[in-house]
């Protein structure tokens, strides 16, 4: 091995721990109880009572509402997103740039923007602390994402089949169901992972739109900094919870996961 | 002839190509309606919110005075508050700083670790996704995982110093550092961003004008500097704006690490516009900073669109 291929390989490891090691410390800690958390050994009996505390308090259930609201979100903005995708990709017409524009400026703007006006229209109708209204105002960014990214995967696929099938008399609400949403699916996979990270991941609407009834995982930690003081093993083990499913998704989905996080930026 | 067609038509009614105007007609009624539910829900539920929060900018909304949100007898009154509102000002400062370094910091680190990956080899290959962690695990996650690195308690970080007969105070305590610890959790989380949009570019360099220059004897800075440089410039620049556009939404690490201090040393223009709305229910005066937050990333991602490489080549 040559030298500059040593140092470049040596300097990569190095930059690989400072991008991993933080998260795998949170992991350890999470394992570690009572007061043990604040032992700096490596070595330690690792044990389950973080998560045991967990599991017997509110935090399932605030999984669960990560869960529902994340899986509904996704559904939702696929089935709305996904034909509109198509037509943009699809059907040349003079305002189709500016809708594309519109659609990516909708995904730029401030949550905080978002979040007064829904927060005063919940209040009237009765959506804050739902679970309703978060998959509602997850659609802000989710079917954004959704128009932008299968119109990509759309555009990959050639439009001669669907031609054909036309020609052959097929409909072109069937060519779009039976041959060009087959052929995208693997995109369609993928952005629908990407809209289930996204919401999973949602802090701001979850902090301000929901009390009790509809709380998220990630609102739940934080209140186990505020309000119960602070048990660090609990909040690992909380942060380690919401991270696993992340994870898995993303080694699931690598293969998309640079289109969809760079989204706007770089077109495939 | 018209009469011929027709007269066909009964036997081949499949034959698309055989009437192109109504078939035409029919495939653009049918995309219209694939695309009218999408652009229905996203005029109610982005349109619909902007102008509200333009209307509620416009009233002194708070939930005090009942009938305040339909108020419109000073309009401007918000946007005059602000020019006096010394922490208004503040954070507009405290965000310009935050930006600024953090886009800088995030350029160059992405630049950097893109460049060291972008060699034929399987091992770097390999290791490219570990590299997104960063970026994909949840924000809060990454906030948790950073209060516990600033926290002397139970840093790692912080007990290695003091070890080593250095101790150090908590970053995030000190008004004059908490700053630079928002940045360098900032930093942590998003350099993948630019990496990724890096390592995208470099695929796209031609090899013959990378070649040629090695023939002619240049070094590696002056191969990067006048051969690779150019070529991903305009993707430097776009990951510049996308980076600015979500340092402008800065949350959850400030919300965690600092709470917007100590003092007033880490509040943002979010986050500013976060407290006045929420935490004093100031839902105008909320409102009207979080229009000229919508303002601003307007004309942003307007730049973006202008600048977009790739959408040039588009047209």
């Amino acid at each position: 091995m040559s030298s500059t291929r040593l140092l470049r390989h040596g300097s990569v490891c190095i930059l690989l721990a400072v991008a991993l090691l933080p998260a795998l410390w949170m992991l350890q800690l999470s394992f570690r109880a009572g007061g043990n958390i604040f032992d700096m050994r490596f070595v330690f009996t690792p044990s389950l009572a973080n998560y045991r505390s967990l599991w017997s308090g509110l935090f399932p259930g605030s999984l669960g509402h990560s869960a529902v609201v994340s899986l509904g979100a996704t559904a939702l903005s696929l089935v709305i997103g996904t034909p509109a995708a198509y037509a943009l990709s699809r059907w040349r017409f003079r305002s189709r740039r500016p809708i594309a524009l519109w659609i990516l400026a909708s995904r730029m703007a401030p949550p905080v923007a978002y979040t007064i006006p829904f927060f005063l229209a919940y209040r009237f109708v009765g959506l804050i602390d739902t679970l309703a209204g978060l998959i509602i105002i997850y659609l802000t960014f989710n079917l954004a994402l959704v128009v932008w990214m299968m119109r990509n995967f759309f555009d990959g696929v050639p439009p001669a089949l669907e031609e054909a099938a036309w020609i052959d008399g097929c409909g072109v609400w069937a060519a779009f169901r039976l041959i060009a949403v087959p052929l995208a699916a693997p995109g369609l996979a993928a952005t629908g992972v990407l809209c289930f990270i996204l919401s999973w991941n949602d802090f701001f609407y979850a902090l301000i739109l929901t009390r009790t009834q509809a709380m998220t995982a990630p609102v739940a930690i934080v209140n186990f900094m505020q309000y119960q003081g602070w048990e660090w093993g609990k909040i690992a083990a909380g942060g380690t919870l919401v991270m696993l499913p992340v994870v898995a998704f993303s080694v699931l989905v690598r293969r998309y996961l640079v289109s969809g996080l760079t989204a706007g930026g770089v077109k495939e | 002839m018209a009469f011929a067609r027709a007269s066909f038509e009964w036997l081949a009614p499949s034959l698309a190509h055989a009437r192109p105007k109504p078939w035409r007609r029919q495939r653009a009624r049918i995309f219209a309606i694939g695309l009218a539910p999408a652009l229905v829900v996203l005029a109610v539920i982005t349109i619909g919110p902007t102008l509200y929060l333009l209307v509620t900018s416009l009233t002194p909304a708070s939930p005090v005075h009942p009938k305040s949100l339909t108020d419109f007898g000073d309009p401007l009154g918000n946007y005059r508050a602000m020019i006096g509102d010394g922490e208004f000002l503040n954070s507009l400062w405290v965000q310009a700083k935050l930006s600024v370094v953090t886009v800088v910091a995030q350029l160059a680190v992405g630049l950097g670790v893109a460049l060291l990956l972008n060699a034929p080899s399987r091992f770097l290959e390999a290791v490219r996704t570990a590299f997104m962690l960063p970026m994909v695990l949840p924000p809060i996650v990454v906030a948790v995982i950073w209060k516990i690195l600033f926290t002397p308690d139970i840093s790692p970080l912080h007990h290695a110093l003091a070890a080593a007969g250095m101790p150090v105070h908590s970053l995030i305590a000190n008004p004059d550092l908490a700053l630079w610890a928002i940045v360098v959790a900032d930093t942590w989380e998003w350099f993948p961003f630019t990496m990724l949009m890096v390592l995208a570019a470099l695929q796209m360099v031609p090899s013959e004008p990378i070649e040629a220059g090695r023939i002619d004897g240049a070094g590696p800075f002056a191969l990067f500097r006048y051969i690779l440089f150019p070529y991903i410039r305009p993707t430097l620049v776009v990951a510049a704006l996308f980076r600015l556009i979500d340092s402008i939404k800065a949350f959850p690490l400030i919300y965690v690490l600092t709470n917007g201090g100590p003092g007033t040393a880490t509040e943002v223009t979010n986050y500013y516009a976060f407290v006045e709305a929420f935490n004093f229910s100031y839902w105008g005066y909320g409102a009207a900073i979080a229009t000229l937050m919508v303002t601003g990333v307007l004309l942003l991602s307007w730049l973006v669109d202008r600048l977009n490489p790739e959408e040039a080549l588009d047209e």
